[in-house]
């Protein structure tokens, strides 16, 4: 079509690459993956304990975000919608597997051997945030995560956890001393 | 793990009555209304400045774990493109004349945003946003408007740029359908600094 490269996709802002994707440009759904996609990684793995399964979660979330782009009225808002979505295929997890064992069983697996807390260890505050969110229990570490990461309100997190809210009030509750605990022992 | 564990400088005993569950709440409501005992308290100051640090290292630390996630092999990210289809976005079908009264010949919405994004593209310094066609496109002679969204390298000047996205996805239009095109609104929503084109596009999928 032209001689000169075209300016580079990957360098284009979010509302460039949400308009492109959504109208069906596949490079450009591309870019997106390539751009939100570690930060949704490692969400999931919080979320659900180990990374077992972070790989098809993301991969479903990404599915299920090119089929529903062209709902997503403000581009702008396009990580935390994201964000959003790997949250419930998260919990879809966990809520599956809540059927055939315990939760807290999945807890006692070996943390991996490699991976982003092996890195993580060059920051040492975050490397003890890490620690402790993998050393508390399940349900306490989700609502956590939900809460403070994903930024959902008590009462979402009761929804998407079928707990009541005054439960998710007691975890976040015990969360926050555990890994305030930790944190000031750290300091 | 207890519900009862102290938490040593962090108790009611500490923080002047209050707890640390209110003083979370506190903060998260952005500290209003204002509360003279927390705010003159100093020890609901030393642990909202520990809530405020633990929430700010959970951010931080996800971001960190995004940054230092081992790069994805490709066969990762194209297992999702490979998984996507389509169709979902083919959109209306637009109707092409055939000489032949037996055809019926239709190019979908979707390949025309194609034709339109290429043509806005291959002006220099212009990225191709959203498109749009306006108007029953499934009705041959109806007037068509397209709106365009693009934004335009630094050191390109809008309105001329503008002017040539028209030109090109005019004439790519013409070439390649018989809409007929009544207006071609662009709408410029970004400037971005230019770069060594080729040279980014590598180091940022490495």
């Amino acid at each position: 079509m032209d001689v000169h490269s075209p300016p580079s996709l990957s360098q284009a802002d979010d509302r460039t690459i949400v308009g492109r994707a959504a109208d069906g440009d596949v490079r450009a759904f591309e870019v997106l993956v390539r751009r939100y996609g570690p930060l949704m990684r490692a969400y999931a793995t919080r979320v659900l304990g180990s990374n077992d399964e972070t790989d098809d979660v993301v991969q479903e979330s990404f599915i299920t975000a090119w089929q529903q782009l062209s709902t997503l009225t403000d581009a702008g808002v396009v990580k935390s919608w994201l964000m959003r979505i790997v949250s419930r295929k998260s919990i879809d997890r966990i809520r599956a597997r809540k059927q055939h064992v315990d939760i807290d069983d999945f807890e006692q697996e070996a943390p991996r051997a490699h991976g982003p807390e092996r890195i993580a260890e060059a920051h040492s505050r975050e490397a003890a945030l890490s620690r402790a969110l993998r050393a508390m229990p399940a349900q306490q570490r989700q609502c956590w995560v939900l809460k403070e990461i994903a930024e959902y309100s008590y009462d979402d997190i009761a929804a998407e956890l079928d707990l009541p809210t005054s439960t998710v009030r007691g975890l976040l509750a015990r969360a926050r001393k555990n890994l305030m605990r930790e944190m000031e022992e750290w300091r | 793990m207890s519900d009862e564990i102290a938490l040593e400088g962090f108790e009611p005993a500490d923080l002047d009555g209050h707890t640390i569950d209110e003083l979370s709440d506190y903060l998260e409501a952005g500290c209003l209304p204002f509360d003279p005992s927390i705010e003159s308290s100093p020890g609901c100051q030393i642990a909202m400045a520990a809530l405020i640090r633990l929430r700010g290292v959970s951010l931080s630390l996800l971001e960190t774990e995004a940054i230092d996630e081992p790069a994805r092999d490709d066969s990762w990210v194209a297992g999702i493109l490979n998984r996507i289809g389509f169709e979902a976005q083919a959109g209306r079908s637009i109707p092409v004349s055939h000489p032949s009264a037996q055809a019926f010949l239709t190019l979908t919405e979707g390949a025309v945003r194609g034709l339109i994004r290429a043509a806005g593209d291959s002006v220099t310094g212009v990225l191709i946003g959203r498109c749009r066609l306006q108007g029953d496109v499934t009705v041959p002679g109806e007037p068509i408007t397209v709106l365009v969204d693009a934004s335009v390298f630094w050191g390109e000047s809008i309105p001329e740029a503008a002017a040539r996205v028209r030109e090109a996805i005019y004439a790519e239009l013409l070439k390649h359908t018989e809409l007929t095109i009544a207006a071609i609104d662009v709408v410029i929503h970004d400037v971005h600094l230019s770069r060594s084109l080729g040279e980014d596009a590598a180091e940022e999928i490495e």
